[in-house]
């Protein structure tokens, strides 16, 4: 630490340039992994409102709420304790007389089930036709009281209350009334036994010991949500970024200290024929490294809060501070671990050839 | 015990005909107080000899004993130990670390050494070299002479028992040459090491209790003040 330190100061400028280097790349990391974070939010954080453990569909929906299809008397056959019968119909809704248009996920629950959502604004659906929207609509200029017209349907919907964190697969949710979602389906309203729905939502950490009939699939809902269209490839794409990140990190700063430790071989072999060990020289190389990084990594994190604080609400980013202080560590290791490409130079140094004969 | 002991010794470069016997085989020891004066021409093989004496390299055959300890038969990392513990090198390079001010490059014999000179001893030191105030100065803005000196004051700091001159005065004019000289002479006496140093200047010879000349590697000894001596 002694040595790195004070090699820090005496060389400001190019230790603020690696560093500067090193901030972009931390910036970078931590704006994915809030990209990541925050698309992945866009998919599941209406279900995540749900506080569910498993969801039931049938087998041939593949794990797709808006495929799968039910009667309510089958619905009411599963015997769990804690259960949600669920509607949806995806659709595009339009603000009438305008052309703000909205691909939207209408939910249809009841009211007295857990699936009904806090209400932020303005109060519950009351009867059919009236629905509670997810509040980031209101940004796209709708607000209480307004008319919807829906894609390929007669009905039209009108907005009495709203409510946070209510996105299904990146489509705002409007929860309504069963009968309107079906009233939308099949164009009319069916609440007797054959009435169809789509699912039903379980709140039973021992979900696995329900038993569904075959043609039913009791899904955890961890896997229902991964099974979201573009959910998963959404993620392994920004996830191997990030990880191709580090690879870089760690081969960037790797040869930074390598021609660093290149120019400093004579000063090296002098230290070893005074008997300094290879070992302090190698510690304060990682030292250094590890100076560097954090630096790096406290800068890049302080970019990334000012970025934070300014980014429109259009733009899909949420910083989630724990990630970023778990991918800061692991960018300070992967750091590390580039700068022992350094040692076996040190090593290798023979102290007479660096005395000069 | 002698403090350092050569047995036999001998160094060759490279193998076939462009073999070079930097140092034939050579007896040496040096007994504690004594300052040695080592006196050859360019490429007689003087920084061989001194590598070998200090354990930096190991000579082709026979062996070295610092302070009983055979270094010839240990490993770079114990031999580096012993370069640390029991040997002060005074480079013809200059050994300072280019990034640390004076003062930290003794700090970094502390870090690394126990053992080392106190406050009130560096003082003492650093005052009679005349390197008092340059404490807070880098290599870089530091003359020859000065850096020399600050070399010398390292060699001494860490209080070794052998201490190795490659042309110590070399940068220094001839009355900072003389003080630093009575200097090496009076530490040496005074502490109970010995110290060898090769030279050129003719006129230091007179403070050595032994000097020895070198050509073509081969050591052989010309003067011995201490015989001479009452
Ligand atoms: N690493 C080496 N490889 C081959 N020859 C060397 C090496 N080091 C020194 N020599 C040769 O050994 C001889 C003695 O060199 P050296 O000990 O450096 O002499 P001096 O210090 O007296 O100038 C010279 O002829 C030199 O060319
Ligand atoms: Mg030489």
């Amino acid at each position: 630490m002694f040595l790195a330190w004070n090699e820090m100061k005496s060389a400001k400028l190019r230790f603020l340039l690696i560093i500067g280097v090193l901030t972009l790349m931390t910036y970078l990391v931590f704006l994915l992994s809030g990209l990541a974070n925050g698309l992945a939010e866009m998919n599941r954080e209406a279900v995540d409102q749900w506080k569910a453990d498993a969801i039931v569909l049938t087998d041939e929906s593949d794990m797709n709420l808006s495929q799968s299809s039910m009667t309510l008397h089958e619905a009411q056959r599963i015997s769990a304790e804690h259960k949600a019968e669920i509607a949806q119909i995806l659709a595009v809704a339009r603000k009438s007389g305008t052309k703000i248009k909205e691909s939207v996920a209408i939910t249809g629950i009841h009211k007295d089930q857990f699936l009904m959502p806090n209400v932020s604004e303005g109060r519950s659906f009351r009867g059919d036709h009236e629905v509670i929207a997810d509040d980031s609509l209101k940004a796209d200029g709708l607000k209480l009281g307004d008319r919807l017209t829906i894609s390929s349907s007669e009905q039209k919907l009108v907005i009495v209350g709203f409510t946070k964190k209510a996105k299904f697969n990146a489509a705002p949710v409007l929860y309504t009334t069963i009968a309107t979602v079906q009233k939308i389906k099949y164009g009319k309203t069916d609440t007797s036994d054959k009435g169809i729905i789509n699912g039903v939502v379980i709140r039973d950490p021992y979900f696995t010991k329900i038993k569904v009939p075959s043609s039913f699939k009791l899904t955890p809902i961890e896997p229902f949500i991964e099974h979201m269209p573009g959910y998963t490839p959404q993620k392994i794409s920004l996830d191997f970024m990030i990880y191709f990140l580090f690879v870089i990190v760690s081969v960037t700063i790797g040869i930074f200290l390598y021609v660093l430790t290149i120019q400093k071989v004579s000063i090296f072999g002098v230290m070893k024929a005074q008997g300094i060990s290879s070992l302090f020289l190698i510690r304060s190389v990682i030292a250094q490294t590890f100076l560097l990084a954090l630096f790096g990594v406290c800068a890049g994190f302080i970019l990334t809060a000012v970025t934070g604080a300014f980014l429109p609400s259009a733009v899909p980013i949420q910083l989630d501070i724990p990630a970023l202080i778990g991918y800061g560590a692991i960018f300070i290791f992967v750091a590390a671990l580039g700068s022992l490409f350094s040692v076996q130079t040190i090593v290798k140094i023979d102290p007479v050839q660096a005395i000069g004969g | 015990m002698s403090i350092l002991n050569i047995q036999n010794a001998s160094k060759t470069y490279g193998s076939g005909h462009t073999q070079v016997t930097a140092l034939k085989t050579t007896q040496f020891s040096a007994e504690k107080g004594e300052l040695i004066a080592v006196i050859g021409p360019s490429g007689s093989g003087k920084s061989t000899f001194l590598t070998i004496a200090g354990g930096l390299q190991n000579p082709t055959n026979g062996s070295v004993l610092i302070n009983g300890q055979e270094v010839t038969k240990l490993g770079e990392r114990k031999r580096s130990m012993i370069r640390l513990k029991e040997v002060g090198f005074i480079l013809q390079a200059s050994n300072l670390v280019p990034y640390l001010s004076v003062d930290n490059q003794f700090r970094l014999l502390d870090k690394v050494k126990k053992g080392n000179m106190n406050q009130q001893e560096k003082a003492q030191l650093l005052k009679q070299l005349g390197i008092e105030n340059l404490t807070k100065k880098y290599p870089a803005d530091l003359s020859g002479g000065e850096k020399q000196r600050v070399a010398i004051a390292k060699a001494l700091y860490t209080n070794p028992s052998l201490i190795l001159a490659d042309e110590p005065t070399a940068s220094l004019d001839s009355n900072r040459a003389f003080e630093v000289i009575k200097m090496l002479a009076q530490e040496t006496k005074e502490k109970n090491k010995a110290t060898i140093m090769v030279t050129h200047d003719n006129r230091l010879t007179k403070y050595c209790d032994k000097v020895y000349t070198i050509v073509d590697g081969g050591l052989s000894l010309v003067s011995d003040n201490l015989q001479i001596r009452p």
